[in-house]
């Protein structure tokens, strides 16, 4: 039964390590940098280790000029908000058109289906002069309401895990007396929530590290953490060893969710695959 | 009784979709229309659109600078060849139970977390004339390149970093389907004294050249809507300008709008005709 030889088992880890060392050669020079002084950023290889590695000096700086704090809770505030309305929303999608027989039903299915043709970057000339008008650029609420629609993706992880739900248990409720929002409410939507755990990583995810819409919509003061980093970055006045550590605590929050959800990172992506 | 739960059925549909339908219409629907008509308009952003007819049309498909951008999308599609074969290799590898696996698949999912300020800089690093990558090339006896300045490796050399940040998504998408094998295929094979290689070449690819067709559509339909390395990284210089660096730099700094819609129709139109090939595959591998 053992098929796995001893050459295929080699091969396998010298493949994976050099897997590894592809991915983490260009992060090295990132971090050693963001250790190191000015002096010793201009003097020394990119390759070289800094002297120091408790100089948290750069760490400090970034975090008081770059305003990063400020940045990182308006990305709260926003991925927050946003994706508490687009599950709630998702869902209810979800529910009706999974549970409902109506005129429409088929038209409003591919008005949502046909959103995967439309990329973003194709609508944003007219999208800007939308919100433009609402008089929302520069304000957080632009980029939360772009945020809150309801993407196809995410009504199929809800409807594969809608069609697990027996229809009886909305049937006996309505029986008893139950209107459909308590129905919706009480029974469905706690039942639905392993696919909302997905529908959270896999938005989670992607809006953290959204740059387009924010940095279209947010040109001031209101900064999310991506356009906080960006405007860092390319403010050629600031030393490069500064713009390292910024970046590397612009790293941090993602390690840090990464640690406590890995599993759930790769069974989300992958159920966000599948369906 | 009846009558009333009819009613409030209805009310009850229509108070769960209004919203989400709204929101469709306002910010994906009448945007793309609207940019149809605008395509074929002279138009600042303010004042009346005036009709023009193809002109927009004719100036990205003849001017030389409009014909380069979509040039510079051609190295994104390119790159993804060696993403897709090593992104495939690293899935059959990891697919399997062995001592390290969490370790292997928490530092290979890492550039796909990252995002585009966060990768720019790395690769501003690495590409850099001292940097990392020239520093290797010194450190085995190799001439290093001014990667970045250079306008005939400009573009590959940036259009190569797609290779780190996306091979991870192709990673979990070809894992994803390796897993949906039954076992009993494997553990048949292994009965019939298969080899570990013939096994990959007789189960493996086949039982995911559906996903990898998505994957090569999805990475043309990526390329044509790359953005965010190009910007952040050059700010469009040195002849690294995509459609969509195009796109906004027309309707944000340049005031032609109707200039800006046009490409957008472009850009629609090619990933319309790529997702659809993938719409009408997918029917059919179902019925298969």
């Amino acid at each position: 039964m053992n098929k796995e030889t001893k050459t295929y088992k080699v091969l396998r880890y010298v493949f994976l390590i050099a897997a590894c060392i592809f991915v983490i050669i260009p992060l090295i020079p990132l971090v050693f940098m963001a250790f190191k002084t000015g002096a010793e950023y201009s003097s020394t290889s990119v390759l070289t280790p800094p002297k120091y590695w408790l100089n948290l000096y750069n760490f400090a700086y970034a975090i008081k000029v770059g305003k990063l704090g400020k940045a990182l809770m308006n990305t709260a505030i926003i991925l927050g908000i946003s994706i508490s309305i687009q599950i709630m929303f998702t869902t209810m999608v979800s529910y009706v058109l999974h549970r409902f027989e109506f005129t429409g039903k088929k038209l409003i299915f591919s008005l949502f289906m046909m959103t995967m043709f439309i990329p973003i970057v194709t609508t944003q000339t007219i999208v800007f002069q939308i919100i433009y008008r609402m008089g929302l650029v520069n304000k957080m609420l632009s980029v939360i309401l772009l945020y809150s629609g309801v993407g196809i993706v995410g009504i199929y992880v809800i409807l594969n895990l809608l069609a697990t739900i027996p229809k009886e248990l909305d049937e006996s409720a309505l029986m008893d007396g139950a209107s459909y929002y308590r129905i919706f409410r009480s029974i469905i939507f706690p039942l639905l929530k392993p696919g909302c755990t997905t529908l959270l990583i896999i938005n989670g995810i992607g809006l953290y590290n959204d740059f387009y819409i924010p940095n279209l919509y947010l040109r001031k003061d209101v900064q999310t953490f991506t356009v906080a980093l960006y405007k860092f970055f390319g403010n050629t006045a600031t030393p490069f060893e500064i713009v390292a550590a910024a970046i590397l605590l612009g790293i941090i929050p993602i390690g840090i969710v990464f640690l406590f959800l890995q599993k759930h990172i790769f069974y989300g992506l992958a159920g966000a695959v599948k369906s | 009784m009846r009558r009333t739960n009819k009613k409030s059925r209805t009310i009850f549909i229509f108070t769960f979709l209004a919203l989400p339908v709204i929101h469709l219409l306002v910010f994906s629907y009448i945007p793309i229309l609207s940019n149809v008509y605008l395509s074929f308009t002279k138009y600042s952003g303010v004042g009346i659109p005036e009709f023009i007819g193809l002109r927009n049309y004719e100036r990205l498909l003849t001017d030389p600078q409009y014909i380069s951008m979509f040039k510079n999308c051609l190295w994104y599609m390119i790159v993804a060849i060696p993403q897709l074969i090593f992104a495939f290799f690293l899935a059959v590898f990891i697919n399997g139970k062995f001592r390290g696996l969490n370790f292997f698949k928490g530092v290979l999912i890492i550039p796909y977390l990252l995002n585009g300020v966060i990768i720019s800089t790395i690769f501003i690093i690495f590409f850099n004339n001292s940097g990392t990558f020239n520093s290797l090339l010194k450190l085995i006896g190799l001439e290093g390149q001014q990667w970045l300045q250079n306008l005939r490796l400009v573009n590959p050399a940036i259009a190569s970093i797609s290779i780190w940040r996306y091979y991870g998504f192709n990673f979990v998408m070809f894992l994803g389907g390796l897993q949906t094998i039954p076992s009993e295929l494997f553990e048949a094979a292994a009965m019939d004294g298969c080899k570990k290689l013939q096994e990959i070449r007789y189960i493996s690819i086949p039982s995911i050249t559906h996903i990898l067709f998505i994957n090569i559509l999805l990475s043309i339909s990526g390329s044509i809507q790359v953005f965010e390395i190009p910007y952040i990284m050059m700010n469009g210089s040195n002849g690294t300008v995509t459609p969509v660096i195009q796109i906004q730099q027309s309707a944000f700094s340049d005031n032609r709008v109707g200039f800006a819609a046009a490409l957008s129709i472009m850009v629609f139109v090619i990933v319309v005709i790529v997702v659809s090939i993938q719409r009408v595959f997918d029917k059919r591998g179902e019925l298969t």
